[in-house]
């Protein structure tokens, strides 16, 4: 699955989660959960959840944890999708 | 046993009605949270009447608080709350008191919970002495008002404890909020804290602030600021003579 495929489908994992969402629709790689989309530190794990859920994987601990911007979700995403 | 340094302060909030109990109690939430070891923690918790998903946000809570502590001296840390081990919880008459190993460094941790809220304040010292912690319901809870107002709030705390100074508040985009007077910053750690309709903020004043103190209490006799016990607000308690809530 393309990255840019990935980071379509996150926007609707992330959108219950931030008010910004006009700026959710411009995301970027380089986007920051917590700094640009203002999404409150306890749904993170929600989100990691969501995210598992949607996919169908599971997300380890190593990787959950350097989830910060969009681009480290899609990582945490990719690594786990079967090519 | 290592205090740590004494240079820091670190809170969170959570509002327990932006959360979702029933997720929180799965395994697959949890555990990204919490250790077996403080799982155990929990059971030593039986006959205090505090939901599992309560209990979760507590430990969520201290180890945000503990990260928040720690990382005004390691900027750029993670957050990896399986890192931030609790290793004691105990329940005291209006508060939860907990003790952290962090690496080299032992914190503690005194969480405040009503059927809203649950509020953390982590300090290196066991009495909490020189810290100030304090919280506000707001009417908006989106995001801008949340950040006005905490700092806001914050600024009439520190302003009693400051009388006369020129005090701001100025947060840069990666770095902890830092309190300055006119054009001098202060060495007065401080920490702010949002989610729904509260915010939280705590802030420790130097050692040698006795003078601080005195002045917070004059101004505090006569302050028209409308103090409120949280109890008829949230169902919290004051703890102690240096914690403020008000609506």
């Amino acid at each position: 699955m393309e990255r840019r495929a990935i980071l379509d489908e996150l926007k609707k994992v992330l959108y219950p989660y931030t008010e910004e969402k006009e700026q959710l629709q411009n995301i970027d790689e380089n986007t920051a959960l917590v700094k640009d989309l203002k999404i409150n530190s306890a749904n993170l794990v929600d989100i990691i959840i969501d995210a598992e859920a949607k996919y169908n994987i599971e997300i380890d601990f190593d990787s959950a944890e350097k989830i910060i911007s969009v681009g480290d979700c899609i990582n945490a995403i990719a690594e786990k999708i079967p090519e | 046993m290592s205090t740590g340094n004494d240079r820091s302060t670190g809170n969170d909030i959570v509002a327990l009605a932006a959360t979702d109990e029933d997720r929180t109690s799965r395994p697959r939430f949890y555990s990204r949270i919490l250790t077996p070891a403080e799982l155990s923690l929990y059971d030593e918790l039986t006959g205090e009447g505090l939901s599992f998903s309560s209990f979760v946000w507590l430990m969520w809570s201290i180890k945000e608080s503990v990260y928040k502590y720690v990382s005004r001296a390691e900027p750029g840390l993670r957050f990896a709350p399986l890192k931030i081990p609790v290793t004691s919880l105990r329940r005291r008459e209006d508060h939860y008191s907990g003790m952290i190993g962090y690496g080299p460094l032992t914190l503690y941790s005194r969480t405040f919970l009503a059927d809203e809220t649950i509020m953390t304040v982590v300090s290196a010292q066991e009495d909490f002495s020189n810290v100030h912690w304090g919280l506000r319901r707001i009417e908006n809870p989106d995001y801008s008002t949340q950040s006005a107002l905490v700092r806001t709030f914050a600024l009439q705390s520190l302003s009693m404890v400051l009388p006369g100074a020129e005090l701001r508040i100025i947060k840069s985009p990666d770095g902890p909020p830092e309190v300055w007077d006119g054009e001098h910053r202060l060495h007065m750690p401080l920490s702010l804290a949002h989610h729904g309709p509260y915010v939280a903020w705590s802030y420790r004043l130097p050692a040698n602030s006795s003078s601080y103190r005195k002045s917070a209490a004059n101004r505090a006799a006569s302050s028209h600021l409308r103090r409120v016990n949280l109890l008829e607000i949230t169902g919290l308690k004051r703890s102690c003579s240096s914690c403020e809530y008000s609506s």
